[in-house]
């Protein structure tokens, strides 16, 4: 008999469990390389509370669409750290079992808190004690702000956009293929103007001043 | 195994391996593994002595069109574990580059000599006889001369660096334009993201060219997984091709040699001689006495606009305190990547990015001696595990290195900084408010540092049962393995470390030169 009452709380305990980490989330909406729509929304939800609309910038947190930007890093990065990332984000997610928001419903996972339940439970995470739980914050802070200040729309209306540059051309051009490539892709030392400084030892200094602005819409 | 097709233009890149599609074997005289600032400058001036070389890099080379603006990605791309490696113990990111030209592709170019109280405490207290500024002086001569190192000039500096000057100047703090290897600079600010200008004279575009001209062969994607020895001899090296960014490694290669320079880096090559059975340890040295300049940042914010992504990333500093633990330095990075240590949430933290067009950050980097830490190899991998822990008196250097920050931003004018420290408030206003950091009770981990320096791994020392390599590099108990990296520095140098990393490279190539 207490066989079956401890399988049971484990059934119980396991549907709750899968419930939480998995029933719920919307399923629609953009599709993504790496990240699962339950870490997209908890994104979101972070995102919406961290950069609300202001005078100061153009786009809103929600606008910025920072699941699409997170998921571009996390493609960009090996294997194990983009793991890592992505155990942090459910980490995150589901730490109000542990740090529950104040209110009726705290305990919910932290996409499903209210707007003013997420960001009392960010600042509980901003200035804990814990040293560690303060680093989790900023690990997550800096995936979103880099996608939020680094949008080419908040750069520009901040007048940050990354220099017009162009990159004259240098001996090591004619020795590297872009990467993943094959050497056929090198340029041709024929085709190079006169002028191109061909060795760095040999270029001329160039001087400022620079050309703000590249086209901040598409950068 | 079988010997690879040839190699157009002396470098080989990944693409050339999936040609190939197989095993294969080469021979050298020597085999330099790791192409960052130390690695090169050996590769550059074996092949100029007329020596077979070949430089393994495990990184790819980068071409402009690949570099990226948003910090994230940039850092994924050419940084180890994607930028995200840290030490356990006190926690703290450590940034090392994975590219051709190991970190001189993404550093910010500063070319510092250490003044010659270093060099003594170096050749006094590790039995260096030969290791004193004097002695060091014609190796910093001839790479200064190649690279073209000279102050940041005037023109290219921006208001952010300038205003370091005028608070210096204000409280009369020397200060000082900071040498760069870079040639045509245009003050950009964005170094750390690579160099579009191609002012920068990173290894990939100065020595590496160079030594290929001269003969040297250059194969990247190639992770060297152990080093092939018998006695006190090495007899080249071993690994795996290994594809740019997912890491996932295919064939097989190996390199016979008759000298092996190990230049993989502080945290590479203590893994590389432990994953070949402990090599060159009979002092029980490879992979102790870690340490690093951790670095921390302040922000100011001034009431005039910056205009703050032109100037040199990090053109002005102070040696003033070189003493006392710590020195300073301007620095400026991706808008976005500085607007991580901006404070607070929501509307709060929006108002702080609002202000980064008048916003300066400037940072101290500390000489933390007694905080030391280890270098392990782990299981089935070539990324080490990094113990070290802060030692609470190297924390209260650096938060009066933060102290005279803040004085020397109000000094120039600041309305307010954003300390960034734990427990204070977010913002202060003035020099008076700012005294608070005087006597804080700081802790590690209420600041947030990191470092990408890193030193003493495979330190050098004159008696063999306390070092891993004598002063010419050379390991003790073997006739020809080298290292070559800051792993060999004894102490943290207190400044820059890649200028000093290259004179001691080129003092070992020129000793290698000749016994070969
Ligand atoms: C962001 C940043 C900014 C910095 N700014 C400055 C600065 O302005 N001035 C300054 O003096 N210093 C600066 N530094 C530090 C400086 O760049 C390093 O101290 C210097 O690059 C160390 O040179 P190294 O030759 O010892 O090793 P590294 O530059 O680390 O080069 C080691 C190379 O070995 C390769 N390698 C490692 N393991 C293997 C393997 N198993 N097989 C094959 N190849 C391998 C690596 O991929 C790497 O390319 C900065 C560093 C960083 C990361
Ligand atoms: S500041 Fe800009 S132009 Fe100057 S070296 Fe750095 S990246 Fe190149």
């Amino acid at each position: 008999m207490a066989d079956i009452i401890w399988a049971g709380i484990f059934i119980a305990l396991l549907g709750m469990a899968l419930g939480r980490g998995w029933a719920g989330y919307s399923r629609t909406g953009p599709s993504y390389a790496v990240l699962a729509r339950r870490e997209a929304a908890f994104l979101e939800a972070a995102a919406e509370v961290l950069f609300p609309p202001s005078e100061g910038l153009p786009l809103s947190g929600v606008e910025a669409d920072l699941p699409g930007y997170a998921d571009r890093y996390l493609v960009a990065l090996p294997v194990r750290q983009r793991n890592l990332l992505r155990a942090l984000f459910v980490l995150f997610e589901h730490a109000t079992l542990v740090w529950p928001a104040a209110g009726r419903g705290g305990f919910r996972r932290f996409s499903s808190l209210s707007e003013g339940q997420r960001l009392d439970v960010l600042r509980a995470w901003e200035s804990s004690g814990l040293y560690l739980r303060r680093m989790v914050l900023t690990a997550l802070k800096a995936v979103l702000i880099l996608g939020y200040v680094g949008h080419p729309r908040s750069l520009g209306a901040l007048g940050l956009a990354p220099w017009k540059l162009e990159s004259p051309r240098v001996e090591a051009d004619y020795l590297y293929p872009p990467i993943g490539e094959g050497r056929d892709r090198l340029p041709d030392r024929a085709s190079v103007p006169a002028s191109s400084p061909l060795s760095p030892l040999l270029s001329p200094p160039l001087s400022p001043p620079l050309i703000p602005g590249v086209d901040q819409e598409t950068s | 195994m079988t010997d690879n097709p040839d190699t157009g233009g002396g470098v080989r890149v990944f693409s050339d391996y999936v040609r190939g599609a197989r095993d294969f074997t080469e021979e050298a005289d020597v085999v330099v593994v790791g192409s960052g600032p130390s690695g090169s400058v050996v590769t550059y001036e074996l092949a100029k002595a007329g020596h077979r070389v070949i430089l393994v890099e495990e990184g790819p080379p980068f071409t402009p069109q690949e570099f990226s603006p948003d910090g994230n990605i940039s850092m994924a791309r050419t940084m180890r574990e994607g930028g995200l490696r840290s030490t356990t113990g006190t926690l703290m990111p450590v940034l090392q580059a994975i590219c051709l030209g190991g970190g001189s592709l993404i550093n910010s170019a500063m070319c510092v000599r250490p003044p010659g109280f270093i060099f003594d405490e170096w050749s006094t207290r590790f039995d260096l006889e030969r290791t004193t500024r004097a002695d060091l002086d014609p190796h910093f001569d001839a790479v200064s001369e190649f690279l073209g190192i000279a102050p940041t000039p005037e023109d290219v500096q921006g208001p952010r660096n300038l205003l370091f000057r005028q608070g210096c100047d204000a409280l009369g703090i020397s200060s000082e334009p900071v040498d760069r290897n870079v040639r045509g600079c245009r003050g950009s600010g964005e170094c750390y993201t690579g160099c579009r200008a191609r002012a920068k004279q990173s290894m990939d575009i100065s020595y590496i060219p160079q030594a290929i001209q001269l003969g040297a062969r250059v194969l990247t994607s190639l992770q060297v997984q152990r080093v092939l020895s018998e006695g006190r001899k090495v007899q080249g090296v071993e690994g795996q091709v290994v594809e740019p960014f997912s890491g996932r490694t295919s064939h097989r290669f190996k390199i016979r040699a008759r000298w092996v320079v190990l230049a993989a880096g502080c945290m590479a090559t203590p893994v590389l001689l432990q994953k070949s059975g402990d090599l060159a340890n009979a002092s029980g040295q490879v992979g102790r006495n870690l340490q690093f300049h951790p670095g921390s940042a302040v922000a100011g914010v001034f009431p005039q606009a910056l205009n703050p992504i032109f100037g040199g990333t990090q053109s002005y500093q102070s040696l003033a305190f070189l003493k006392e633990g710590f020195k300073l330095e301007t620095m400026w990075s991706a808008p976005a990547a500085l607007a991580v240590r901006m404070p607070g949430l929501g509307e709060a933290l929006v108002k702080h990015f609002g202000e980064l067009p008048r916003t300066a950050v400037w940072d101290a980097i500390a000489s933390t001696h007694r905080s030391t830490g280890s270098v392990k190899s782990r299981f089935r991998s070539m990324n080490p595990a990094i113990r070290w822990r802060l030692h609470p008196e190297d924390m209260k250097v650096m938060l009066r290195s933060i102290h005279v920050l803040a004085q020397i931003f109000f000094a120039a004018g600041a309305e307010k900084i954003l300390p960034g420290v734990h427990g204070l408030p977010d913002e202060l206003h003035s020099a008076e408010e700012a005294e608070v950091l005087r006597d804080y009770p700081i802790r590690p981990g209420d600041l947030v540092t990191a470092s990408s320096h890193v030193f003493c791994t495979t330190r050098m020392h004159g008696d063999a049962s306390r070092g891993v390599v004598d002063e010419d590099g050379l390991c003790h108990g073997f006739d020809n393995l080298y290292i070559a990296d800051t792993g060999i520095f004894p102490r943290c140098p207190s400044v820059n470390p890649m200028l000093t990393a290259m004179a001691l490279a080129h003092r070992q190539a020129e000793s290698l030169a000749e016994r070969i």
